[in-house]
């Protein structure tokens, strides 16, 4: 009796099965830049330090309906938002005091300070996945909300709409999250392309991305996050241009007959 | 990911003959023979008759080592596979320079200080073990072992196994994940942890009893590609200057 070689005798053990895709997370393609310019009359929006927020004062196109959140009747936008939609050429900012046209390198240092709640990272991903047509929100604001002023947002997940949320569950890991004890955030709610998309009722998110720095997250972290958050969890994870999503499942695995 | 059968019929085949039907035919054959087998630094060798490797086989215990012997046969088992059958299933014994190990103890200190993460590795083996899973070495796919559904000959095996625990140094960095779920990917497998639960310092590792208190909990890490997710009408998966144009307009 020969010996039997289960896995080598079977060729088709080591088909790949899946896509190659080796290219797929190069979204600098390197060589040709599409040409960008200014749409004539493009969005304007007003920046307010206080905020954080950009208020829009001229809307231009139907990206209004998957970008910005809404209060009492107006619409402000992210750092995030706000530098996605310059960059692409659909939005002009302007100083809170003056007409001056905030510049991309202003831009840029905000983010690159982090002064209203975004660094590179979670910028870098926001554009990415925006730019294959996703729609992104950061996670804790709703889209919209009926009397709510708006506090002032920050890296943390503070709600900023006015006790119509839904409750937080668990309010001591709210407080621990709020700390930042843990290294794990929950950044952006993500949905699925779509044109039918409302504001007024998002549904679910496909997904909720989250970030947790230098490392891999931990198993607590991900406990964490999992119990505050229903929807599927992305972690993300980009470094050289080249961004991974990564998701972390608890399973069972069942007990065979 | 769906189990992945090798031929039209293996899926029936295994439902007729479960695992754990020859596992409990084995552990009968070898406790009325009181098979015995050698300790060595890293592996047990088992002398069995021929009726015994092929119900081995069937179990996926073990590698025959080939010889001209025709009367006997000689297998080759791990450790974890040799401390299942001798500490699980208790159907065979162990020795060692030519003296029965009677207490469990001996043996299990004896493979804890060949392989100190030894304890660790036999939880997450038994585990799934006990789930009627069949493992094998997952050596040459980058891992610790790889799990299938039934016997290799069948079907593809489904899972690539990382062992982890709470001083572990497995999958530390990033690059560590991406390395893990690329090789898992390239070779149709979905990649699974078993993080063990317990205390691992001194004392504590002494007895085999020790894994009663250790818990195992499963994960999966897998990769998500935005370009194939998108129920949008592009097609268009590869990600260039035009599709980045045409989204614009979709705005």
């Amino acid at each position: 009796m020969e010996e039997k070689d289960w896995e080598a005798s079977s060729s088709s053990e080591n088909e790949a099965g899946f896509p190659n895709d080796d290219d797929d997370d190069e979204f600098h393609s390197g060589g040709s830049e599409p040409r960008l310019q200014f749409r004539v009359g493009s969005s304007k929006a007003r920046w307010i330090a206080e905020l954080g927020m950009a208020e829009v004062e001229v809307k231009r196109g139907k990206l209004w309906t998957t970008t910005g959140i809404i209060r009492s009747g107006k619409t402000y936008c992210f750092i995030e938002e706000a530098l996605y939609l310059s960059e692409i050429g659909e939005l002009q900012i302007l100083g809170s005091e003056d007409d001056v046209v905030i510049t991309l390198k202003d831009l840029y240092e905000n983010i690159a300070e982090e002064k209203s709640g975004c660094c590179w990272e979670n910028y870098e991903v926001y554009r990415y996945l925006k730019s294959l047509g996703y729609i992104l929100g950061r996670h804790g604001v709703s889209w919209t909300s009926k009397n709510a002023a708006i506090s002032t947002p920050s890296g943390q997940e503070e709600s900023v709409c006015s006790g119509e949320c839904p409750q937080e569950k668990d309010t001591i890991t709210q407080l621990l999250v709020d700390m930042q004890i843990f290294d794990a955030k929950a950044v952006y709610d993500v949905y699925l392309p779509n044109s039918r998309f409302k504001k007024s009722s998002p549904n679910e998110p496909s997904f909720v991305a989250c970030f947790s720095g230098d490392s891999p997250p931990s198993k607590e972290d991900i406990k964490v996050l999992r119990n505050r958050i229903a929807a599927p969890l992305m972690f993300c994870h980009i470094a050289q241009g080249r961004a991974s999503f990564f998701s972390f499942s608890s399973i069972d695995l069942p007990v065979l007959p | 990911m769906a189990p992945r059968w090798k031929w039209k019929g293996a899926e029936a085949k295994a439902l007729a003959e479960p695992i754990s039907k020859s596992v409990t035919e084995l552990q009968l054959s070898l406790s009325k023979t009181e098979s015995s087998g050698t300790l060595s630094s890293s592996n047990v060798l088992l002398a069995v008759e021929p009726e015994q490797a092929e119900l081995l086989d069937r179990c996926c215990f073990g590698r025959l080592v080939l010889s001209a012997e025709k009367a006997k046969k000689w297998i080759q088992l791990s450790f974890e596979e040799a401390f299942f059958l001798f500490y699980s299933l208790k159907c065979i014994k162990i020795s060692l320079k030519g003296r029965y190990l009677e207490d469990e103890v001996d043996t299990w200190t004896y493979m804890k200080s060949k392989r100190p993460n030894f304890p660790i590795f036999y939880k997450a083996y038994s585990h799934l073990r006990s789930k009627n899973w069949v493992l094998r070495s997952g050596l040459q796919y980058g891992v610790d072992f790889v799990a299938y559904r039934h016997h290799p000959s069948l079907v593809h095996s489904e899972y690539s196994v990382l062992v982890q625990s709470g001083d572990s140094d497995r999958l530390i960095v990033w690059s560590d994940i991406h390395c893990a779920v690329r090789l898992s990917g390239s070779v149709a497998k979905t990649l699974l942890t078993l993080y063990v639960n317990g205390y691992f310092k001194g004392e504590d590792l002494n007895l085999p009893v020790c894994l009663e208190n250790f818990t195992v909990e499963e994960q999966t890490i897998s990769r998500w590609s935005p370009q194939l997710s998108r129920e949008d009408e592009t097609t268009n998966s590869k990600p260039n200057v035009t599709p980045l144009l045409s989204n614009l307009k979709n705005l």
